[in-house]
């Protein structure tokens, strides 16, 4: 697999920008600087940048109530991100959605979902979109161990075989639904067994190894962008927080040792571990971009935080639209 | 665009009404599909997508698996990233199974995304008893989706309303959820030939009258317009409002009525506890409670599942005759 | 009697890439419980009493063996879990150190090697349920149970239905050493991936132990050169690259590849033969070890790996010793 140089750094960068926009989210939360609760992707960032390398504004994506990685990775703007999370009417959906439906439609990111396994319905609906229009514009479905479980899951995945859509189930397997170890929430521990199940290949791999989610993200999304119709990747990935806020130690769910255990395979230090070993990326130059990132994500707190709430006038407006 | 009251022309059924209502958008605009159980090979199980299978392709008429939450779920992609979808729930009952899809996903999106998104779909179910289906194929359960800030929901009363309506309901950039009513289908009524709206949150006045005031949901305005003719016999002068539109609800229309004839009544073949008469009733009286002689009367289903033998569904199902009833029960004249 | 049988199911197996990629068919872990349970009935069946297992991550083993109905010891071999290959190679040397009489593993090639890295020279009869498999035979499990019932329990001795397999051997600068059953393939590019090798563009060499004409894989693109097949005391050596002829040979499940093929010779056993990189070594058709540039490995092929037990001749034996007879009212001969 010969990636080019600049694929790489840029998968580095959204892992990064992922990371840097999570730890400093988390503390807002934690410090009651933001309102409600945030689930943060930190652990997870191979997944998104792996996926999105390969997709273009015109894809589209469904996530999950983990979403903010998603939308860091596709591209999503900090400002309007951290503008939303602080309930301001700069935000990405004027305050009115906050981190649980962050979205950006014009990049083709639909909406992290509070409702689990909400995503995959809507993700078969954009595919369709796509075959219908015969556009060759992919739909990826992001979702996790938990959400196999929920019937929406199983009716899309069917649906989207039988009509031989162009989406991308990614099974973002962290190993718990909420607090509940997968070995108590399912009797199987490959969610990709479940694509047989459907007609459509089913794939693990390694979802704290970027290049391994990027290889096997590739040919899936190349399968589904020629019209070779959907398949679902599973990533084994490890959220390194809690269900909600950045507490990950200490909890009752799981043992410290295990979280340190998966902390060692940390995705981003892997991945600048290998990227400096190979000349491609050194720790200096790896160390100013999480600068940047940090710099960045201050500038775009600061906006948010200097933004107006929307005015009361508005809590009426856009339940409909006006059809012209 | 064409607009309400077209010049009727010939008479048409319900459901070649409906049936016309599809072809006529799909000749009209490519980025509108359908899409249900057994719409396309099988023309829906009530002979509403009859034909268009042959005329508009697989492409555009689409079977699907039974699959409740994935066909909302279609439907809600497909809108949200710029296609006009039609999506069949064959049943009304059957949205109990995708009712997140409804109510948490397509109901919600756009105001959760401040706005952006624009979601142009129309969800079409059958509602109603009557034909011995039993509790889980003969429900009405409109008040739920009315309940939903986002959702616009409509209840056609005969063919003329059926076309006109679905038109409106398809070129609306919002969710319309449209339910027909099973019973009804066979009703012919003259329908115009081309293509007309009904505006949405309008209601019509089917019946004037001076004395009383009857609001009367989908299948209960023919029930109603008995009603009216029986109580005419009495010395009666009815007037009989179609609200057409349920969400949004043309209270102005209906309180206007009021004014008029002091009394009134709300008819819906739904449970009457918790059903969308209760809203309405609450309506008038905030509007129009200086006018009013009688308290608001509401006539629906009694607070029990839909019965399958004939003879419980028939005691069930309200008709003319408990609509008249009521009628007299608050003139204080019962027979 | 001998020792116990050891049993290993590799739950990763059957999962990776070339599900995509290719049209490799998937084994899902019900199924493996499901031949894991029928290697023990046959096993029982033939006589053997005592069984050892690894636990997986999956539980495919425990599961399988839960509720015998037979008379049969089962115990669950103490190995720390990884969730990796580490899990194989572990539950190999435990089961060497457990005396096991006869080791049963499900998987494919990367399997089997992982086996082969705890104890190289295990007695074993290798189930495939992975992809690229040439190692590992498509056998029914009952029968390849029965046959290792037959060893274990002393009915057919090893020597007269087993023979030492062929492994390519690995030594890098530092003194570090790695095997493969198969094949050693030297890939372009500074990384492993999703691992599986799928794409021919990226093939430098390769060093074979076996080349089969009839297999998928590395092997294949030797086999289809100059067969070289597990009896013969040689391996070879292909080198892959160059605008000379090439070669059309199935590098994963329903895709043959093109490889241009600069050359190929045989390399006798023991014979070394040296690699450099940069590049990515794949064992047993895995990407697994960087060669930096300026980095060498020596390898050489040997004929010291896996006891591989015969099952169809050890059928054959039992059958001219009437093992599986029974006495009382049997009828005809």
């Amino acid at each position: 697999m010969n990636v080019s140089t600049e694929a790489l750094r840029d998968m580095h960068l959204r892992m990064v920008r992922i990371r840097t926009f999570e730890e400093e989210a988390g503390k807002l939360m934690e410090s009651g600087r933001v309102p409600g609760s945030l689930h943060l992707y930190v652990g997870e960032e191979a997944v998104a940048a792996g996926v999105m390398a390969h997709l273009r504004d015109s894809d589209q994506i469904t996530s999950t109530h983990r979403g903010h990685g998603h939308l860091v990775a596709k591209g999503g703007d900090f400002k309007q991100m951290y503008a939303e999370l602080f309930g301001r009417s700069t935000g990405y959906c004027k305050g009115k959605g906050g981190s649980m439906h962050i979205s950006d439609l014009d990049l083709g990111m639909l909406g992290a979902n509070g409702i689990v396994g909400a995503g995959p319905p809507i993700a078969i609906g954009a595919a369709f979109s796509n075959q219908y229009r015969k556009t060759d514009n992919v739909t990826v479905c992001f979702f996790g161990d938990g959400a196999s479980n929920e019937g929406t899951f199983h009716e899309a995945a069917n649906m989207a075989a039988v009509f031989k859509l162009p989406v991308v189930f990614v099974c973002e397997n962290n190993g718990f639904g909420e607090f509940t170890r997968q070995e108590r929430h399912q009797a199987i521990q490959d969610v990709a067994d479940r694509a047989s199940g459907y007609g459509m290949p089913g794939v693990v791999v390694d979802g704290m190894d970027v290049m391994a989610v990027y290889e096997a993200a590739g040919e899936a999304i190349m399968r589904a962008r020629r019209g070779g119709g959907p398949s679902l990747l599973e990533c084994k990935t490890y959220r390194f927080y809690d269900h909600v806020g950045i507490r990950g130690l200490g909890v009752a769910y799981r043992d410290d040792s295990e979280v340190l255990e998966w902390r060692k395979r940390d995705p981003i230090t892997m991945f600048e571990r290998k990227l400096d070993e190979e000349g491609l990326l050194s720790a200096g130059e790896a160390a100013g971009i999480h600068e940047t990132a940090l710099a960045e994500v201050r500038e775009a707190i600061a906006f948010a935080e200097a933004s107006p709430f929307p005015d009361a006038s508005a809590l009426l407006e856009d339940v409909y639209t006006a059809t012209d | 665009m064409t607009t309400v009251e077209a010049k009727p022309t010939r008479q048409l059924s319900y459901v070649a009404a409906v049936s016309e209502a599809f072809a006529q958008l799909m000749r009209e605009d490519p980025d509108i599909f359908l899409a249900g159980e057994d719409v396309a090979l099988g023309g829906s199980v009530f002979g509403v997508s009859r034909g268009l299978l042959k005329e508009f392709g697989p492409e555009r008429v689409i079977d699907t698996p039974i699959s409740e939450s994935g066909i909302i779920g279609l439907g809600l992609g497909a809108a949200a990233t710029g296609l006009r979808p039609i999506v069949d729930i064959m049943f009304m009952d059957f949205m109990g199974v995708c009712m997140d899809e409804i109510v948490n996903q397509v109901a919600k999106m756009k105001y959760m995304f401040g706005g952006k998104a624009k979601l142009p779909l129309t969800i079409h179910t059958m509602a109603g008893g009557g034909g011995s289906m039993a509790a889980q194929h003969s429900q009405s359960l409109e008040a739920w989706f009315c309940h939903v800030p986002g959702l616009k929901v409509v209840m056609p009363s005969g063919p003329y309303e059926a076309k006109g309506l679905m038109v409106a309901a398809v070129r609306d950039d919002n969710p319309v959820i449209v339910i027909n009513n099973k019973v009804s289908l066979r009703m012919q009524a003259d329908v115009p030939e081309e293509l007309y709206e009904i505006e949405l949150g309008r209601a019509h006045v089917v019946r004037p009258g001076t004395n009383f005031t009857i609001v009367a949901i989908g299948r209960m305005v023919p029930e109603s317009l008995k009603a009216a003719e029986m109580l005419a016999a009495d010395g009666l002068d009815v007037e009989v409002i179609d609200p057409r539109t349920l969400q949004p609800f043309d209270t102005a229309t209906v309180v206007e009525s009021v004014r008029k004839t002091h009394r009134a009544l709300v008819a819906h073949e739904a449970v009457r506890f918790g059903g969308i008469g209760a809203e309405i009733a609450a309506q008038i009286q905030e509007e129009a409670f200086d006018y009013l002689d009688a308290p608001v009367g509401r006539v629906g289903a009694p607070f029990s599942p839909v019965p399958f033998s004939p003879p419980l569904e028939k005691e069930y199902i309200p008709d003319a005759g408990r609509v008249a009833a009521e009628v007299r029960r608050i003139l204080g004249k019962q027979v | 009697m001998g020792g116990p049988i050891g049993i290993l199911a590799n739950p990763a197996s059957g999962k990776d890439i070339r599900r995509l990629v290719a049209n490799a068919s998937v084994f899902d872990n019900r199924e493996k419980r499901s031949i894991v349970r029928r290697v023990v009935l046959g096993a029982i069946a033939a006589g053997a009493r005592e069984f050892v297992y690894m636990p997986d991550s999956h539980g495919i083993a425990a599961s399988a063996l839960e509720e015998l109905e037979a008379e049969a010891a089962v115990r669950e071999l103490e190995i720390p879990r990884t969730g990796s290959a580490l899990d194989t190679s572990r539950a190999a040397e435990r089961m060497r150190e457990a005396g096991v009489s006869v080791a049963i593993t499900l998987g494919g090639d990367g399997t089997s090697r992982a086996f082969a890295l705890g104890w190289p020279s295990a007695p074993l009869i290798a189930i495939s349920t992975g992809t690229n498999n040439v190692f590992p035979k498509m056998i029914e499990g009952t029968v390849a149970g029965a046959a290792a019932g037959l060893v274990a329990s002393g009915a057919i001795a090893i020597h007269e239905v087993a023979r030492q397999a062929k492994m390519v051997h690995v030594t890098f600068e530092d003194g570090r050493e790695d095997l493969a059953l198969i094949d050693v393939a030297l890939l372009d590019g500074p990384f492993v991936g999703a691992r599986a090798i799928w794409d021919a563009g990226s093939l430098r060499a390769l060093v074979l132990a076996r080349a089969e004409p009839a297999a998928i894989g590395m092997s294949s693109i030797g086999g289809l050169l100059r067969p070289v097949g597990s009896d013969a005391d040689e391996g070879l050596v292909v080198e892959v690259g160059g605008t000379g002829p090439s070669l059309l040979a199935p590098i994963t499940p329903g895709q043959h590849s093109k490889v241009p093929i600069a050359g190929h010779h045989r390399l006798a056993l023991g014979e070394p033969y040296e690699l450099h990189g940069p590049g990515i070594l794949a064992f047993d058709g895995e990407r697994e070890h960087r060669l930096m540039a300026g980095q060498r490995a020596v390898l050489t092929v040997r004929r010291n790996g896996p006891l591989v037990i015969d099952v169809p001749r050890t059928l054959q034996l039992a059958a001219c010793r009437g093992i599986f007879r029974t006495d009382g009212d049997a009828h005809g001969d």
